[in-house]
Formats: C-alpha cells, sequence, structure tokens
C-alpha cells in the first residue's frame, strides 16, 4: 500500500484581532487542531503564510519557534496533559520558568479558583480542576495569546461552563486574545468572532456582535 | 529548584528499582575496576620503589663454577655496570621435628653490605660474623626465628650452627617460591638463610670461586647480547642459565600478578559499563516514546530541544555520578583490603595502601561520561517529536502475522496467553535480543567461574595424582652415578625407587628459545603417567623427547620435528633432538628423555642427581643425615598447601558469582519493568477483558523463561568461548589451563542462572501488582 497525502487544511484566510474571543468551529477531521497546531507554531502549513502581529512565523527557524511558544502563545488541551508528579502549583512554575515578564502565580491560581489546591497533584484533582491548572498554566506565562483545543471536551456540563467563564474571564479581565476549539456550536455564542470549518476548508467567517456571557448557554 | 529538576527528582523516586539496578550494574563494574586498578597500582609502585633501593639484579646467571676474578673481569664489558660473585646452595634446614622436611637456601653476601639485592633489615643488624645469619622475614615469621636464636644447617653431609643477627627480606624473593615447579609458597618449608661470604665459600668448598653471579647493566643494554657475551666467555665454567630480570621467578610471579589484575580491571568492568550502558539507552528510549506527549507539551511550552534533551540525560548522568562516587569510594575501600591482603603473599616492605585520586578521577569521569552518552543514545528521538503530532493518539504498530501462523495445526494448539507470548518476542526483536544475550552471558559467566572454581583443584589431582605418582621428589646436590639409587633404596623403606636426572637446558626451534628442565626418567618409568590432549598415553621413546604442550606452543614445534638443544654443560655440544610425542601437564613446563639416551647424548653416561620414590611410610627422617640430598619434596605434602590456599579462591569465586548473578537479574528486571510501562494499555485492556494480575503476570513471565531459554542454550558454547580464550591467555610456563569443564559445572551453572533470572521476574511481580490499569485507560496526565 503507497501513502496516501491527507490535506488538512487548504484555502484558509482570516484573521484574528487583539483581545477578541474566538471560536472555531467545526466536526472532528475538519482541520480545526490542525489550525490551532500552526497558529501556536506546532506545527508548519506546507504552503502559506501565517502572520502573528507583523511577523511571519511560517518562515520561523525551529529555535525561533520554540521561543514563539515561549514567549508569545499559551496552549491549553482537551486532556489537560498535566505533568503527573508535579503539583497544580509546580505545573505552573514549569511553565513560568522558561519565561520573562510572567504573571504572578498565586495571582493566577486565584483567578482560576485554585490557590487552595495549589499543592495537591493532578491524580488528587478532579478533570475540570486539571483543566483549570492547565488554563493557569498557559495564563501565567502572560502570553498575547491562548489556543484551547476542546478545552471542554473531556468535561461535564457544568465543569464545562465553568472552564469557558474562567477563559472569557481571562480575556476580558487581561485583555488575552483567547481561540477556542470546539466541535460544540453552542460555545460559538459565547465568541466575538466565529470561523466555521468543514473538510478542512472554513466555510464561514463572521463576527458575533451580541456575544452571551458562558452561563447563558445551553448544549 | 527548577521544576524541571523537581520532576527528574520524582521520576527517579517512581522508577528508583530500575534506577537503582542499572546503578548496581555501573557501581559493580567500578567497584572492580577502581579495586582492582588501585591494587596494582599500589603494587606496581611499591615494588618498583623497592626494586630502586635495593639495586635490584638486572640479570642472574646460574654456573656450576666459576673462579671469582673471573667475574671481577666482566664489569664494565657489553654494559655491565656491577656483578657479584655468590655461592648459593639449598641445603636441609635442621628442625626438632624428624618428621619434617624443610629446605632453606643459603646465599653468601658480604660481611657489612652487599651492592646488588641489598638485603632489607626488618629486625636485627646487618652485620655478619662466620657462623653468623641473617633469615629471610616471611620464612622467620612462619617458623617463629627470631633475631637471637640459633638455627641449624645441613651441609655436605655436616651440620652447622648459625646465629641468627638479623632478620631481612629481599627484592629476589618477594614471591618466596623455590623453583618454577613450586606453585605456590610455604614459607614455613623453605627460606633463605644469608651466610657471610668467605665463611660459606668455606663450608661448601668454593674458595675464591662462586656457583651464581647476579648483574645490573646500564639502561637500553640488549639482554640477549649480554647473554651470548657471558655463555661464550664463561664457556668454560658451566653456565647452566642467564636469565633476565622479567624471567626472575619472583619478579615474573610479580609482574604476573600486576598484569592479571590489570587486565581484569581493564576487560571485566567493561562489560558491566556495557550492559549498563545498553539497559540505560534502552530504558531512555522507551521513556522518551512514553513520554511522547509531555515531550510535546514541553515543546509548546517553549523548551528548547536542548534544555529536555538535558533534563532527560540527567537521569543518565545521575547514575552516572552516583554510580561513580560510590563505585570508586567501595572499590577504594576493598583495594585497601586487596593491598593487606597481598602483604600475606608478597614480602614488600613499602607496601602501601594509598588513595589514587587519578583513578578515582578516571572511574568517575568513566562512568559519567559512558551513561550521559548511552543517555544522549536512548533521548536521541526527542528531536524527532513534533509537538503537534505528540498530541495526536500514536498510530497503532502495524501488525502481521508470524512465521509459525502459517503452520496451522500447531498454531491452533497454542493457547491465547502464548499467541500473546510468541507474537510479542517476534514483534519485540531489539528486546529479545537483549533478555536473551543477558541470560546467555549469565550462564557463561558462571560456566567460567564454576570452571575456575574446580580448574585448579582438577589440575592438582590430575597432576599429583594421575600425571605423577611419585610420594617422594628426592633431588641431590650433585650427579652421582646411578648405583647410588641402590644405597638409597637400602636406607628408606619403598615399594619402588627409580633413579632421574632433572637439567636445564636451552630449547630453540628457528627464533623461538626457552630455558627449561629436561627430566630424564626410566623408559619403563611408573613415576609418570603421558597423555596427550585427547587423553591419549603416550610413551617414550629410546630416543626423542615428549615436550609439555606450553613448551610445543612457546617453540612452535610439532611432533616429528627436532630441536636444537643447547647444552650449558661445560665441553657438551649442541644436539638436534626429535620431539616423539606432545604431553598435557598441568603444572611446569618440562622436556622428557629416556634417562640412557639423556645420559648418553646431553649429559654423561650413568649420570643421575634424583630419585623418585614410592613409599606409603614416611621416608624424611631416614633422609636425614644423607650427604648429597638437597631436597625431599613430598607429593601429599604439596596437595595440603594447596588446600591452604583454595579458602582465597573460594572467596574470590563467591565475587564473581554474585557479579554474574547480578547482571543477569539487571538485565531481566529492567527489561520487564519496561515492557511493563510501555504495555500498560494493552494489559489495562486485557483487565478489563477479565484477565487476572497473576494471569498478565504470567505472560510477562512466560515470554522472558522462554527468551531466557534461548539464551541459556546459546550460553553454553559462548561459556566454552570464554573459557578456552580464559585458558589460551592465562597459560603460562607455570601452568597450562586446558581442562574442560564438566557437565556438573554446566547443569550447576543452568540452575544458577534460572534463580537470578526468577528472583528477577519476581522482583516485578510487585509493579504489576500495584499498576492501576484501569486508571492506565483513563488518564492522559503524563
Amino acid at each position: 500500500m503507497g501513502e496516501i497525502t491527507v490535506k488538512a487544511l487548504r484555502e484558509a484566510s482570516f484573521e484574528i484581532y487583539k483581545g477578541e474571543f474566538i471560536v472555531v468551529l467545526g466536526p472532528s477531521g475538519s482541520g480545526k487542531s490542525t489550525l490551532l497546531n500552526i497558529l501556536g507554531g506546532m506545527d508548519t502549513p506546507t504552503e502559506g503564510r501565517v502572520f502573528f502581529e507583523d511577523r511571519e512565523i511560517t518562515n520561523l527557524s525551529e529555535k525561533e519557534l520554540t521561543l514563539y511558544r515561549r514567549n508569545e502563545v499559551g496552549f491549553i488541551f482537551q486532556f489537560y496533559n498535566l505533568m503527573g508528579n508535579l503539583t497544580a502549583r509546580e505545573n505552573v512554575e514549569l511553565a513560568v520558568e522558561i519565561c520573562e515578564d510572567t504573571m504572578d502565580i498565586d495571582e493566577v491560581l486565584e483567578s482560576v479558583g485554585l490557590l487552595e489546591r495549589a499543592d495537591h497533584f493532578p491524580s488528587q484533582m478532579s478533570g475540570g480542576e486539571q483543566q483549570r491548572v492547565a488554563i493557569a498554566r498557559a495564563a501565567a506565562k502572560n502570553p498575547k495569546v491562548l489556543l484551547c483545543d476542546e478545552p471542554t471536551g473531556a468535561l461535564d456540563y457544568e465543569t464545562g461552563k465553568s472552564i469557558l467563564k474562567v477563559l472569557k474571564e481571562i480575556n476580558q479581565k487581561y485583555k488575552r486574545t483567547v481561540a477556542v476549539i470546539t466541535h460544540n456550536a453552542s460555545i460559538a455564542e459565547i465568541a466575538d468572532r466565529v470561523i466555521k470549518m468543514r473538510s478542512g476548508k472554513i466555510t464561514e467567517y463572521y463576527k458575533n456582535d451580541n456575544p452571551l456571557d458562558p452561563e447563558r448557554i445551553e448544549w | 529548584m527548577k521544576k524541571l529538576n523537581v520532576r527528574l527528582l520524582r521520576n527517579i523516586k517512581n522508577s528508583k528499582g530500575q534506577f537503582i539496578s542499572i546503578l548496581a550494574v555501573i557501581i559493580t563494574g567500578l567497584f572492580i575496576f577502581v579495586a582492582m586498578n588501585n591494587a596494582s597500582t599500589n603494587l606496581r609502585t611499591s615494588l618498583e620503589e623497592y626494586y630502586e633501593i635495593t639495586n635490584f639484579a638486572d640479570a642472574y646467571v646460574d654456573v656450576m663454577k666459576i673462579p671469582d676474578n673471573e667475574v671481577e673481569e666482566i664489569i664494565g664489558r657489553e654494559g655491565i655496570v656491577n656483578a657479584e660473585a655468590r655461592v648459593v646452595m639449598d641445603v636441609p634446614f635442621i628442625t626438632d621435628n624428624k618428621d619434617e622436611k624443610v629446605n632453606v637456601r643459603t646465599i653468601s653476601v658480604g660481611g657489612t653490605s652487599n651492592e646488588i639485592n641489598k638485603l632489607y633489615m626488618e629486625e636485627g643488624k646487618r652485620d655478619l660474623g662466620p657462623k653468623d645469619c641473617i633469615v629471610i622475614g616471611q620464612f622467620a615469621r612462619a617458623r617463629g626465628i627470631q633475631v637471637g636464636d640459633e638455627i641449624s644447617i645441613q651441609l655436605s653431609g655436616r651440620k652447622y650452627e648459625l646465629n641468627v643477627v638479623g632478620i631481612a627480606i629481599s627484592p629476589e624473593y618477594t614471591y618466596l617460591v623455590e623453583n618454577e615447579q613450586s606453585f605456590m609458597p610455604r614459607p614455613e618449608k623453605f627460606g633463605i638463610v644469608y651466610i657471610e661470604k668467605e665463611y660459606l665459600k668455606n663450608i661448601s668448598n668454593f674458595s675464591n670461586s662462586s656457583n651464581d653471579v647476579i648483574l645490573t647493566v646500564e639502561e637500553g643494554s640488549d639482554f640477549e647480547d649480554l647473554k651470548d657475551y657471558i655463555e661464550d666467555t664463561w664457556d668454560n665454567y658451566g653456565v647452566r642459565r642467564v636469565i633476565e630480570k622479567e624471567n626472575q621467578l619472583s619478579n615474573n610471579m610479580m609482574y604476573q600478578e600486576i598484569n592479571g589484575l590489570e587486565q581484569i580491571s581493564g576487560s571485566v568492568p567493561v562489560i558491566f559499563l556495557v550492559v549498563a550502558g545498553i539497559i540505560l539507552a534502552t530504558m531512555m528510549s522507551k521513556n522518551v516514546k512514553n513520554d511522547r506527549t509531555t515531550i510535546g507539551i514541553f515543546k509548546a511550552l517553549g523548551y528548547t530541544n536542548k534544555s529536555i534533551m538535558i533534563h532527560y540525560i540527567k537521569y543518565a548522568l545521575a547514575i552516572g555520578i552516583i554510580g561513580g562516587i560510590v563505585g570508586t569510594l567501595l572499590g577504594t575501600l576493598l583495594s585497601g583490603f586487596m593491598t593487606n591482603m597481598y602483604t600475606e603473599f608478597f614480602a614488600l616492605p613499602l607496601l602501601k595502601i594509598q588513595i589514587y585520586p587519578m583513578n578515582i578521577v578516571i572511574a568517575a569521569l568513566l562512568s559519567s561520561l559512558f551513561c550521559s552518552v548511552a543517555g544522549l543514545w536512548g533521548a536521541k528521538d526527542i528531536l524527532k517529536i513534533s509537538p503537534a503530532q505528540s498530541m495526536r493518539r500514536e498510530t497503532p504498530k502495524s501488525g502481521h502475522r508470524i512465521l509459525i501462523e502459517k503452520v496451522k495445526f500447531i498454531w491452533n494448539k497454542v493457547t491465547f496467553t502464548w499467541k500473546i507470548v510468541i507474537r510479542n518476542i517476534f514483534r519485540e526483536k531489539k528486546k529479545f535480543i537483549f533478555i536473551s544475550l543477558g541470560a546467555a552471558f549469565t550462564v557463561a559467566m558462571m560456566m567460567t567461574t564454576l570452571w575456575m572454581w574446580i580448574l585448579f583443584d582438577d589440575m592438582f589431582n590430575v597432576y599429583y595424582g594421575e600425571f605423577m605418582s611419585m610420594d617422594y621428589d628426592i633431588s641431590f646436590s650433585k650427579t652421582v652415578s646411578e648405583d647410588s639409587i641402590k644405597d638409597l633404596d637400602k636406607l628408606i623403606e619403598s615399594d619402588r625407587i627409580e633413579p632421574n636426572i632433572e637439567i636445564p637446558f636451552e630449547l630453540r626451534n628457528g627464533r623461538e628459545k626457552k630455558v627449561v628442565n629436561i627430566i630424564g626418567i626410566k623408559k619403563d618409568t611408573e613415576m609418570y603417567k603421558f597423555k596427550d590432549s585427547n587423553d591419549n598415553p603416550v610413551y617414550l621413546q629410546d630416543d626423542g623427547m615428549l615436550i609439555s604442550s606450553n613448551l610445543s606452543k612457546a617453540l612452535d614445534v610439532n611432533i616429528g620435528e627436532k630441536i636444537l638443544i643447547h647444552n650449558f654443560l661445560p665441553n657438551k655440544d649442541d644436539r638436534y633432538i626429535e620431539v616423539k610425542g606432545i604431553v598435557s601437564q598441568a603444572f611446569g613446563i618440562n622436556g622428557y628423555m629416556d634417562l640412557d639416551f639423556m645420559e648418553k647424548t646431553l649429559v654423561d653416561y650413568n649420570a643421575i642427581n634424583g630419585a623418585y620414590v614410592k613409599s606409603d611410610a614416611n621416608i624424611i627422617p631416614d633422609l636425614e643425615d644423607i650427604k648429597n640430598i638437597s631436597s625431599v619434596m613430598s607429593t601429599e605434602e604439596m596437595v595440603s598447601i594447596f588446600y591452604d590456599y583454595i579458602d582465597l579462591m573460594i572467596i574470590e569465586t563467591v565475587f564473581l558469582l554474585i557479579f554474574s548473578g547480578t547482571l543477569g537479574f539487571v538485565i531481566i528486571y529492567s527489561m520487564s519493568v519496561m515492557s511493563i510501562n510501555e504495555r500498560k494499555m494493552e494489559f489495562s485492556s486485557l483487565r478489563v477483558l477479565g484477565f487476572g494480575r497473576n494471569e498478565i503476570f504470567g505472560i510477562i513471565s512466560k515470554e522472558n523463561a522462554l527468551m531466557s531459554i534461548i539464551g541459556i542454550i546459546y550460553g553454553i558454547p559462548l561459556g566454552m568461548t570464554f573459557i578456552e580464550s580464559i585458558g589460551n591467555v592465562f597459560t603460562t610456563d607455570l601452568y597450562t589451563l586446558d581442562q574442560p569443564i564438566g557437565i556438573t559445572q554446566i547443569i550447576l551453572s543452568i540452575i544458577f542462572t534460572i534463580i537470578c533470572l526468577t528472583a528477577a521476574q519476581l522482583a516485578t511481580y510487585r509493579k504489576i501488582s500495584r499498576l492501576d490499569f484501569i486508571e492506565a485507560l483513563k488518564s492522559r496526565t503524563t
């Protein structure tokens, strides 16, 4: 059997604005994770260009990409991906240690409501708590943009909503750009801007003039 | 502390079993390296200093009788710096116990000093008057002789009483043995007594002449030229042997020990470090594979490849550094113990226990470097991990049918768990090679160890029971006529008595040459049973000679070829003699000829210088006052001395067995633990399907057992190869290691290997029983 080339993403041109809350919506296999990975400097496209502020990131070297990930972006994953043998605080410190101009760790932990549980290991926490640690870890680096890949995908309804609330707070309080990837259409209602995707293409790209509070959405 | 370091420490804590097991291998390797290296450095430096202080001779000339003025003459020629003529005679030492036969070598020395091989005084004074003597330290201690005591020797049938004025040691007898045939020192039976030159010459009929010359030569002098010069110049005085410093018996033994230590310290630790390195690299590579997502997160957080690599390599480096420190400390401690042990064998006044920082630094650097390289090798895949890829689930390994599956009627009969086991073995070829090699090495090392354990025991029993079957070996102080045997026979109670003559000759074949004793014995001798390497009997012929296998190797000569016998006896020509047979001989290096043929061609008609006796009685008291007997060796006594020394060998063997066992244990344990960690998901699925913990443990055990059995099977020929190479490397003029390993030793090696491997397997049970299989399926923390 020969290898088959799959184009995960094609003809995707769009802009994300500073301080906005973006939702990338699409079913599984639509190319949204690939899009996020390219935005985050974790992957490079075979063709096309991506700019972060005025800087093209698609032609950065391996080393420059590392610095870009370190200083400009924060990642949040569906399965939290915490270090199992570090406590909540240590997980946050792990990210902060390599960055300059970071946020106060206690402040971030408090903002995600976990200051009290800071010395617990991930195995001693619920899924929602683990995801909050992941958010704190990403936010504490003080990045310009937070990229969240299905942050509520592994959580129940209530917990999922609470996580969205935390993300929204960070977006509003610290003026951070937040991009959330999801297949859950209801989440698009809290976004300032929505990108809809299908089969590797952007099918819709619009501004939401009346974003809802996460408390008010349902699915 | 940096959080990466915190993670590292916790990782070490979580994998402490594996960490400790690899550490154990590193520590063992360095422990042997440092202990042996320090001990050999201790020995070498002490010996060299000692030789320097005492002006150790560069050459020894054994001559029948030479006027002293002839010796003076050669000083300044052929690079000879100094020459000292001596009288050296082996004589009986008279003890209160008439059943005991003790010999001493009397050596003449200057009254107040001597220039070459100076005595190193331990007690008393160096000044010797007539009837005074200085006794060698080893002998004095073994027999409780003290300064002020009186000792008695018998010389030319007369008893002489001597006052002990001092106790000293000499560089010539650091390792105190009588001759090449004496395998081990027996200080209570053989000693050296230094007597004032003129006095000894008077009582031994050597006025103005000597029978031994020691020389010092200019640095860089060619020994062969010197030897030729001496043999030519002193041709009329019967030069028996010219021995260079390197071949001087004690010095040779010392350097054999030092070189042996250096060889072991240079080879065994390498095996341990290589094994540790392979385990470490494999473990690192598996860890990196298991930590794929974690590494992706590190990269997503902005950590550089370099810092992630360093984080992983630190694990290996930690093993290297801790192993380096602990191994060198333990090794240094053991080297002190070993150096102390050597003082029991070697009389070295300056033998000091010193710590050599250089050895420690080398060991620590070696271990750190080795582990870092292994770590780097194992962690190199970190570079390949793309952060985006690592977040996705890994694609399942491509599965394929193995060859045996095609044989349906067999495959269909295999149970489900055995199917899993067999498929895994064939799919994980690297693991299979490593585990089976581990088992193979363990069984091979066990075989080598057990072979060494029985080797000397066997060699002794064969040598003193089958090869030579006399009860007593009597040496005369000069050649006598064969009729003397009849007189001797009248004095002792013997079942059989046979004359012999044993004289050193230089045997030459092309460019190869070797000085060895040729022994002339009766053609119908009952004292020797010669056999070739295939255990077939070999008989003495009317003409020609038999040679020991190590001599055949040294001269590169085979049956049917002729060798030139260079005769040291005055007025005797060199002769070509044909090799009629090659015989197996455990100890020593010799040639054998029919007595009559040897007398006719090489010596004189009717001349003998020894006798072999078979007797159940103790004949030693009967020989006490007999003139011309220089020594009487009892076979029984030789065997009992050997058993005194065997304890030491047992300790060494136990050490080696522990080392071999550790190796096998660590390999199986580490590989099993790695396998468990790697296959958490697979085992979890099996658990969900209803498999119990014991059944899953059974799968791993069966896999390891099958791989180990295959390893053990090819480990046996590997062990035999080890044994053969050790035999080849360590066969010297003193002993020939060509004994094959017995079936009992092979079976014992297999049993011991199985025990070690089973212990390792059981040690992993805890890992399996504590593994939360269900959690493993759910968890995405890394």
